[in-house]
């Protein structure tokens, strides 16, 4: 008996030993961008468009995993191996590419933080600063350790959402049957259901958490042979992130989608439109879950993308050099916060043009992001026994071709207007 | 003389001595075996295939390379692991800068083309690893050659010179072809190994301590985080790991198997001299947050009746870390400890005076002490050691300063 209460404590301690990457970057995912895809899918499609969970879900864990695999087998971060295996200048680019995406990520959670408390009535101009020198001192302060706890513990708080979810007192059956069945055809001939559904997937998968996933894999040393432990770890995330966006799906439909609020656009408005028709815990929850998700995607963003670019590039980087050993690192790390949080500080600020160029920026990254960590993954002098088995990679090429052409599509429709 | 960028070669032009274009330049090859800077030849890819070209048949190297021979010349290349390929080898990968004391990514690299009897010796001198290689390669071919020349003059160069660079290569084979042998690394302070070793994925990790002397590899697995120390050992082989395990201070040692599996760490003590393993066990039976978990056994301890002399005589045979030797502990009958001595009064004082005349108050703490008590006695008495007594009296250990600190540093 004692034998098997150890046996089982050892185990949880393995499993809490490796659950973080994994955990922390799924939850990101579902950030202030997320959040509002979300809510507006909900409230113009009610349950009709809950099918796109499941595979979705599935595309999620099938990449992320690749990123965590070579992570933990290589030891190197994705930015380290795509510079070693294609050379100076793709990576040049493709960091370019990953900043100006990850800026406009960075402002939308900025622009996140400040919708949040202005629904209490509290001004950006004061949340905003505050916001933006918390997350600097966060990561500035702490150590691998602590930070993971906290970012951990934000990622807990995202039951906030389910709560609110049940609040709501959504057609449990309905939502239940429209997750499972297969999708009525006659929706795709909509345009507006069909951008819909691109939306979703390329707000669900996006470059940084390549970058993030693996990074925190490789510093919290997951090695090989723990790597099963640590795909649980990317599993457990995935569903849990697929479940609080179910919930945000499923409030919104069953308040504003039933009562005819369909145009959305915002987070924030999604909250401010479900006080009445949820009630006051239900509208508390939604804010105070948008404020959380941004907070949370601000203060790894910013990071990671300085981490990437560094490394990618043969900088010196991380937070235990001094300023003056990696300036670049800590350049563009303060820049991206400050003028990230600036930018929304700004009046009349083209906000939205913005988003559009980091949206296109994030389109043409992705491919090749993808590309690149199949070709890696599948490289047998770094991966050795752990490349992709032959049906694991037929399953990821063809996700990667689905997701690469929903992300073209993405782009040109933005670029339409 | 002159400087040429490997850069500047691979994908030049190759003219043969008619002054026909017969391929460009792919791979620029060392073979370590017959000298460890020279360029051995050039791969050059032409229309029937890769050809080796040596530096003695060529004419200029540089934007575009000119051969004194002919094509058909040229000999067939054929692959072999013994050859360091610039390109494969060192151009974006990783190399440790001996000088810089870290890990650099290399963006170029710095050749020089010296002309003898009217062909080319081509050696490695440097290796780029600023921004003048980087926004070389990035602007080839997109700005002029002569603007690119003169933007580049204006840049200061980031260049480590080649006896200061070590490489990281994971295949234990290749690397004795290649002779990589981490020369620069082991010189360094153990301390700066280890601050290395930790900005190292774990595959060259694993390289460097199968590579280094047993005594530095000890030295700097002790300066190592817990994880990564874990982890590098997990690695090893249980022979190697043991030999290492051995020329470590006991009581790190005995941390250091204690945070492995246990299975792991029985097959390490197995494979140690059994003298060593002794004493390792027996810190290892102790809780690890106690003054007896945290103390070493290697110590210096004299009779009273003895004299300065034999104390000199002790400490010429102590093998222990120099932390230790700040005080030489007195014992009396029984092995009682009565007494202890500052290295500093033995420094001195005459050779014949007898130690217990020497000897100052001490203090001592009993093996089940909680280490923050330790730390307290430290602080509070501004001790450099602090012997461990057991139930009879006799010295079991010591504990000294340095221990404290890094228990200090790594409690979460």
């Amino acid at each position: 008996m004692l034998a098997l209460l150890k046996s089982w404590r050892v185990r949880i301690a393995l499993f809490l030993s490796v659950v973080g990457p994994g955990f922390i970057t799924a939850s990101v995912d579902n950030d202030a961008g997320g959040i509002a895809t979300y809510s507006v899918a909900g409230a113009q499609f009610g349950y009709s468009l809950l099918w796109t969970m499941i595979p979705i879900t599935i595309a999620l864990v099938i990449i992320q995993e690749m990123a965590s695999r070579m992570g933990a087998v290589t030891g190197k971060g994705l930015s380290d191996l795509i510079r070693e295996e294609f050379g100076l200048r793709a990576t040049f680019l493709l960091m370019l590419a990953l900043v100006i995406t990850n800026f406009g990520n960075v402002v939308s959670e900025f622009a996140g933080v400040a919708s949040s408390f202005e629904l209490f009535g509290i001004s950006k101009y004061i949340v905003v600063p505050l916001a933006a020198f918390v997350v600097w001192g966060i990561v500035v302060h702490g150590t691998y350790s602590t930070v993971e706890k906290v970012f951990l513990s934000a990622s807990g708080f995202y039951v906030a959402y389910i709560v609110s979810g049940v609040l709501a007192h959504p057609d449990w059956k309905a939502a239940a049957l429209s997750t499972l069945t297969r999708p009525e055809s006659l929706g795709f001939r909509n345009y507006g259901y069909l951008s819909m559904v691109i939306g979703l997937a390329g707000t669900t998968i996006a470059p940084w958490m390549q970058f993030y996933l693996q990074a925190s894999i490789v510093e919290k040393g997951v090695t090989a042979r723990q790597y099963n432990t640590s795909r649980l770890d990317v599993v457990v995330g995935c569903l849990f992130a697929a479940i609080v966006a179910w919930f945000i799906v499923v409030a919104c439909a069953a308040t504003l989608h039933t009562s005819g609020q369909y145009n959305i656009e915002t987070g924030a408005q999604a909250a401010q439109a479900l006080r009445p028709l949820a009630g006051e815990y239900a509208y508390l929850l939604f804010a105070a879950g948008l404020f959380n998700a941004s907070l949370f995607a601000a203060s790894i963003l910013p990071i990671s993308t300085a981490y990437a670019v560094c490394e990618g590039l043969g900088l010196e980087s991380g937070l235990d050099k001094r300023f003056e050993e990696a300036p670049a690192f800590y350049w563009l790390y303060t820049a991206l916060i400050v003028f990230g949080a600036g930018v929304v500080l700004v009046p009349n600020f083209p906000l939205f043009h913005v988003m559009v160029l980091s949206q296109v920026a994030n389109g043409v990254l992705l491919p090749f992001v993808l590309i690149f960590v199949l070709l890696l993954i599948n490289d047998r002098e770094l991966m050795g026994a752990y490349t992709n088995s032959r049906w694991y990679n037929i399953t990821s090429w063809i996700t990667v071709g689905v997701m690469i052409v929903l992300t073209i599509a993405m782009v040109i429709a933005q670029a339409r207007g | 003389m002159s400087l040429v960028a490997l850069s500047e070669l691979l994908g030049a032009t190759v003219r043969d001595a008619s002054g026909t274009v017969r391929g460009r330049v792919r791979e620029l090859a060392v073979a370590p075996q017959d000298h460890p800077t020279r360029i051995a030849y050039l791969i050059v890819r032409t229309a029937d295939g890769e050809r080796m070209l040596p530096p003695d048949a060529l004419r200029s190297a540089g934007a575009s390379v000119r051969a004194a021979t002919d094509v058909a010349q040229w000999e067939r290349f054929s692959p072999s692991d013994g050859l360091l390929l610039l390109k494969r080898d060192l151009l974006d990968q990783q190399i440790i800068d001996i000088h810089g004391r870290k890990v650099v990514r290399v963006n170029d690299v710095e050749l020089e083309s010296t002309p003898v009897n009217s062909h080319l010796l081509l050696n490695v001198v440097s290796v780029d690893v600023g921004a003048r290689g980087a926004i070389r390669r990035l602007s080839k071919g997109v700005v002029p050659s002569f603007t690119l020349r003169a933007l580049l003059e204006r840049i200061p160069p980031r260049v480590i010179p080649w006896q200061f660079v070590d490489l990281l290569e994971t295949d234990p084979a290749r690397r004795v072809k290649l002779k990589i042998a981490y020369k620069g690394l082991a010189q360094l302070h153990p301390a700066d190994i280890a601050d290395i070793v930790e900005d190292l994925p774990p595959a060259e990790r694993e390289a460097v301590f199968e590579t280094i002397d047993e005594e530095v590899a000890a030295e700097t697995l002790e300066e190592l985080d817990p994880d990564v120390k874990v982890s590098i050992v997990e690695s090893l082989d249980k022979d190697r790991a043991a030999d290492i395990v051995e020329e470590m201070d006991p009581d790190a040692a005995a941390d250091l198997l204690g945070d492995l599996p246990e299975e792991q760490s029985a097959r390490i003590l197995e494979e140690m001299q059994p003298e060593e393993r002794q004493e390792v066990t027996q810190l290892l039976e102790f809780g690890e947050h106690t003054a007896a978990g945290r103390m070493t056994t290697e110590f210096i301890s004299v009779s009273e009746i003895s004299v300065v002399d034999d104390a000199i005589e002790a400490l010429k045979g102590f093998e222990g870390s120099r932390e230790a030797l700040a005080t030489i502990y007195l014992t009396g009958p029984g092995l009682k400890l009565v007494g202890a001595v500052p290295l500093v009064k033995i420094a001195i004082s005459s050779p014949a005076i007898q130690l217990s005349e020497l000897s100052e108050p001490y203090l001592a703490c009993a093996p089940d002490t909680p280490e923050d008590e330790v730390a307290a006695l430290f602080d509070k008495y501004n001790l450099i050691t602090l012997a461990v007594v057991d139930e009879h009296g006799r010295i079991a250990g010591i504990i000294t300063a340095d221990d404290v600190i890094s228990m200090l540093r790594h409690r979460d």
